[in-house]
């Protein structure tokens, strides 16, 4: 299969970017997305050219670190996958390829299509945890949580933090990955104790690092990879409206 | 860029919430206006908005209404503005994820409604404040006791003479008023204008009202309105696709078993309050 890429380059965080152009020939449709890029790089590298850089790891679709903005989607025209799972017989033969990094104000390009994500890292910790104090290893069964929430929690703990609900929505808004971190700490007996606090810290965050507001398009669900619901902002504003009527903790 | 200090959810559901407001009181007009479709002469419309008019809780919940119509829209304006500027970078390529189609236009919408809605207040409400002049009614009764106290003042010689004689030119005009100046059951006179009012009712009468009937249906006779004013109401439809539900989501009230069923009932709610505004024009072009 043969492609033309338009792949945004820049040289750092304060350069002006642009898109360049590039083609690509005899690429198999087996061949993963990010395969099909390090074939392109080594021919760059081959011409003693900068190759492109872009975020992977695992790539196996369960660490969150690669996430590319192609054809107007985030990880690109396939649904519950990571840009790594994609592979290229979801394109046509001949087709150009747009890729840009993810876009966000809290998230500033460092490299061409690598950018900057510590805001994730920031939310969580301003109460993505439960404070435990350590000792011996608790017996399994010793808290009893039922199956159903043990269930709703395990899917929201699910998120691999790859940021494309954010990259998904069109004000840039965190409620899904806030959300969804908010959610699976509340249904748990475990983090019910810091339950008020968390979900008022959180979301002061999130408005702080300069995240879009909430407008319940759902762009979020439609992309996050690991189908993460939008029931999950539903369950944090409830949260969130109880943490400030009810609850007598503030931050 | 925050333009409100508060939280983006509280802001979220301080939109919710005055949009579900103004979703409680759109049943409240549709029931209304559709009083204008009774062939009674406008008796029972009339009775509505005097009813709407002078009712001191409804006043109470008009200007609650008012300032919940305000606040809706600056809060919608300021955080379009925030998320505009939450992606300084936009994308080359447009999005094309999939998301409800109309969830992605509220604002558009909501712009055309608000629009409409200075044409309507112009067209109407400001009529109640004198700020524009409209069509009044006065009731017969009323108008009869005012002419009978002018004239037990005429009798005891307290009037001036210009009094008497503009009490002389009431009573020829009252005696020669023309039927189309009177409802169906001769309690009201209508249709009457600011001079209209002074001629038949006396230069101090105070009782008469802004005689929204007769401003409608001359209205709704003009066919560029018409059209206007359903197309208006195609677009409110647009904006309500994406109420009922946002509210619960936003409210965070989402449950496996009742969510389906709010999702049906604000698919329905969408559909038949505009089409309950868009049936009057229609009937009176097509049946009438």
């Amino acid at each position: 299969m043969d492609f033309t890429l338009k792949i945004w380059r820049q040289e750092n965080q304060k350069a002006k970017g642009r898109f360049e152009t590039y083609k690509i020939k005899d690429i198999s449709p087996d061949c993963s997305f990010l395969e099909m890029l390090d074939i392109l790089n080594e021919s760059l590298v081959n011409k003693l050219s900068h190759p492109v850089c872009f975020d992977n790891d695992c790539r196996e679709g369960i660490c969150g670190m690669c996430g590319l903005y192609i054809n107007g989607r985030p990880h690109g025209p396939d649904d519950a996958v990571t840009t790594c799972q994609l592979h290229m017989r979801k394109f046509t033969d001949g087709e150009t390829i747009t890729i840009e990094p993810w876009r966000a104000k809290p998230f500033p390009v460092i490299r061409d299509l690598v950018v900057d994500r510590t805001a994730l890292d920031k939310m969580i910790q301003e109460g993505g945890y439960i404070s435990v104090t350590s000792g011996g290893v608790p017996d399994g069964n010793a808290i009893p949580i039922p199956k159903h929430k043990a269930d709703q929690a395990m899917d929201s703990a699910s998120c691999i933090g790859c940021g494309a609900c954010i990259a998904a929505c069109k004000n840039a808004s965190a409620m899904l990955f806030v959300g969804a971190k908010v959610t699976q700490l509340a249904l748990l007996p475990q983090g019910k104790p810091e339950a008020a606090i968390r979900v008022q810290k959180m979301v002061a965050k999130m408005d702080e690092l300069g995240f879009g507001n909430c407008t319940n398009t759902y762009a979020c669900e439609a992309e996050c990879p690991k189908e993460i619901k939008r029931s999950n902002i539903s369950r944090m504003n409830l949260e969130f409206i109880l943490a400030k009527i009810v609850s007598e903790e503030t931050i | 860029m925050k333009l409100i200090k508060f939280a983006s959810i509280t802001k979220k559901i301080a939109l919710a919430a005055f949009g579900l407001f103004l979703l409680l009181f759109l049943p409240v007009h549709l029931g209304i206006n559709l009083c204008l479709l009774r062939e009674d002469g406008g008796e029972w419309y009339r009775n509505a908005s005097h009813f709407m008019g002078t009712n001191y809780i409804v006043k109470v919940f008009e200007i609650v209404l008012l300032a919940s119509v305000l606040l809706h829209i600056i809060i919608a304006i300021l955080l379009t503005i925030e998320n505009f500027l939450a992606r300084p970078i936009r994308y080359k390529v447009a999005t094309k994820t999939k998301t409800p189609f109309m969830s992605r236009y509220m604002i558009w919408t909501g712009g055309v409604i608000a629009c409409f809605l200075v044409i309507h207040f112009i067209n109407f409400y400001f009529v109640k404040f004198d700020l524009v002049e409209g069509k009044y009614s006065a009731d017969m009764e009323q108008v009869d006791k005012h002419f009978q106290e002018k004239a037990i003042k005429l009798q005891s010689g307290e009037l001036s003479e210009k009094e008497q004689a503009s009490l002389m030119a009431q009573y020829q005009a009252i005696s020669q008023v023309s039927m189309d100046k009177m409802d169906k059951n001769r309690k009201n006179l209508v249709n009457l204008t600011k001079d209209e009012v002074k001629l038949y009712c006396g230069e101090d009468f105070k009782h008469y009202e802004p005689d929204f009937y007769n401003m409608s249906l001359e209205l709704f006779a003009n066919k560029t309105y018409s059209i206007i004013y359903l197309l208006v109401f195609v677009v409110l439809g647009f904006h309500l696709f994406h109420a009922l539900g946002s509210l619960a989501q936003t409210l965070g009230l989402n449950h496996k078993k009742y969510t389906p069923i709010i999702d049906v009932v604000a698919l329905a709610y969408a559909v038949i309050i505009p089409l309950g505004f868009a049936a009057i024009p229609l009937w009176l072009m097509f049946m009438l």
